[in-house]
């Protein structure tokens, strides 16, 4: 009992992790970005709802409705303004800027929200749980997970079945190619980006109700969703969703095991899988 | 053939860096031709092609298309505006299905005219049957001739005036280059020229109405393709230094 209770708190964990890493496995999928700031663009994003909250008093599902636009411009300005200028052949170039987004985010917000821990205030959601034959769960979990099966699907769906996805992913397969099928990918980049970002909105928003956010915290947050696309597969969105799930389950049982393994096994997990199937695990071919 | 030209390059000029590819190159095309580009490798055929798309900048020149100058236009404006290329290498969009595949071209066409047939994909299936049957097969699962049947769809999808098609039957069985070849008159029949860049020689002559022969980023000859001799063809192929030996 006390493992299925564990691979059950892994699993809803592993959601947030599902909803960190589909957007970055998307910006790498397309673009062969891997966005270094992915993890502080959450914290920013939580921390502007937080301020939102206290400021304006809003709750919780109104917050994802400031943050998702608010992601999806913050991502769209982040493309135009700095990605499509390094985006290329060549990795390094958009692993350096990022890298040094990062560094300025992080700073840019010490200043302005101060070294402080803060969360977002949910009222009886936070404790609330249902208990199915002996097993409980959170609530807030249960809602994290679907909302991360949810949009895991959506954004298959949309990549499958629209003009917008055939397009990103003619511009994943073939940049020039797309171009000569009138594909302007500077524009279907930026687009990618603000998806990818949006959907950090609405993941900041579950990581601030779940526990605090600080400006420093960007860094753990980019690893968990960095592990969970390359134990998927990168540019793999379902891989991606797999991949959160793996890591969260890791995660928790290595920390039912012992408190201080959690962290430490869900690396562990990682690296195996570099290891034997350095493709990832849901990776074509 | 005389009246205003589909497509017409004056002075074009390209480089690689500091390899020159074209030197002052003119070229014209006229509604519903078909031309044949001709030359060695090397000889500035693809540059040529890729110039007129907007994938290799020009450095000096024009090139006037449908009444416009596009020099200066976004390669990916051009496919809406009436102007294809079927790339070297086929380029399709791998691990996509082969329907897929042909919509994102079909997704930013042309705008069609009324009166005008537009290329659908029932009309492209029923051109190229074998697409049809493997319409939900990803692409790298077809055969080479296949995969060409594919980005020569690919870019009738755009709806173009003007499709460029840059060696359609490289690496290809002579049986499917015929098949593929036998299928340029029926593109044609609905209003569309087509630039041929090929290998073969006396193929070239015998699907395209002219000829233009290039050396070393240069025309080096042109003409009808019916009253082109093999010695004129040799001459201008192979340059000065041929008719020492």
């Amino acid at each position: 009992m006390k493992w299925i209770d564990a691979i059950i708190q892994g699993l809803l964990l592993g959601g947030l992790y599902a909803q960190y890493a589909i957007g970055m496995s998307l910006m790498f999928g397309v673009m062969r970005i891997v966005n270094i700031a992915h993890g502080d663009l959450v914290v920013l994003l939580a921390l502007i709802g937080i301020s939102a909250a206290v400021a304006f008093g809003l709750g919780p599902g109104f917050v994802i409705l400031l943050l998702v636009p608010v992601g999806a411009l913050v991502g769209w300005v982040l493309q135009r303004g700095i990605l499509n200028f390094v985006v290329g052949e060549d990795p390094l170039p958009s692993l350096i800027a990022t890298f040094g987004l990062s560094l300025a985010l992080q700073n840019f917000m010490l200043t302005i929200w101060s070294a402080d821990t803060r969360s977002l205030n949910i009222g009886p959601l936070a404790l609330q749980s249902v208990n199915v034959g002996g097993l409980h769960a959170g609530v807030l979990p249960i809602i994290i997970f679907a909302v991360a099966v949810g949009l895991t699907a959506l954004l298959d769906i949309v990549l499958k079945s629209t003009r917008f996805g055939r397009g990103l992913r003619a511009a994943a397969a073939d940049k020039d190619a797309a171009v000569l099928s009138g594909v302007d990918t500077k524009s279907i980049y930026a687009q990618a980006t603000a998806v990818a970002v949006a959907i950090l909105g609405i993941a900041a928003v579950f990581q601030a109700a779940r526990t605090t956010v600080s400006p420093s915290d960007g860094g753990a947050q980019l690893i968990y969703a960095f592990e969970a696309v390359i134990i998927g597969g990168m540019g793999s969105i379902w891989g991606a969703f797999a991949g959160g799930l793996i890591l969260g389950v890791a995660q928790v049982v290595g920390a039912y095991v012992n408190p201080s393994w959690g962290i430490l096994i869900g690396h562990l997990v990682f690296l195996l899988v570099l290891i034997f199937r350095p493709q990832g695990l849901m990776a074509r071919q | 053939m005389t009246t205003t030209p589909l497509l017409s390059a004056r002075r074009l000029s390209a480089s690689y860096g500091d390899f020159q590819a074209l030197f002052s190159v003119d070229f014209d095309i006229a509604t519903g031709e078909i031309v044949a580009l001709i030359g060695a490798n090397g000889a500035g055929k693809s540059t040529m092609l890729k110039t007129f798309v907007g994938l290799v900048a020009m450095r000096d020149g024009e090139v006037r298309f449908d009444g416009h100058d596009v020099s200066r236009m976004p390669a990916h404006k051009l496919p809406a505006n009436g102007l294809a290329l079927v790339p070297e290498g086929r380029r399709l969009f791998k691990g996509m299905t082969v329907e897929d595949n042909l919509r994102v071209a079909g997704d930013r066409a042309r705008a069609i005219w009324s009166g005008e047939t537009p290329w659908t994909l029932e009309r492209l299936y029923d051109l190229f049957p074998i697409l049809g049957e493997r319409r939900n097969q990803q692409v790298e699962k077809l055969s080479g001739g296949q995969q060409q049947m594919v980005a020569i769809g690919r870019g009738l999808m755009t709806q173009p005036k003007l499709l460029l098609c840059d060696e359609i039957s490289l690496g290809l069985a002579p049986k499917v280059i015929g098949e593929i070849y036998e299928m340029l008159p029926i593109i044609r029949q609905t209003g569309t020229a087509i630039l041929l860049v090929e290998q073969d020689v006396s193929l070239a002559q015998k699907s395209s109405d002219r000829v233009f022969c290039m050396l070393e980023g240069r025309i080096t000859l042109t003409g009808k393709s019916t009253d082109l001799t093999r010695e004129a063809i040799a001459e201008a192929y192979f340059g000065a230094k041929h008719e020492m030996d």
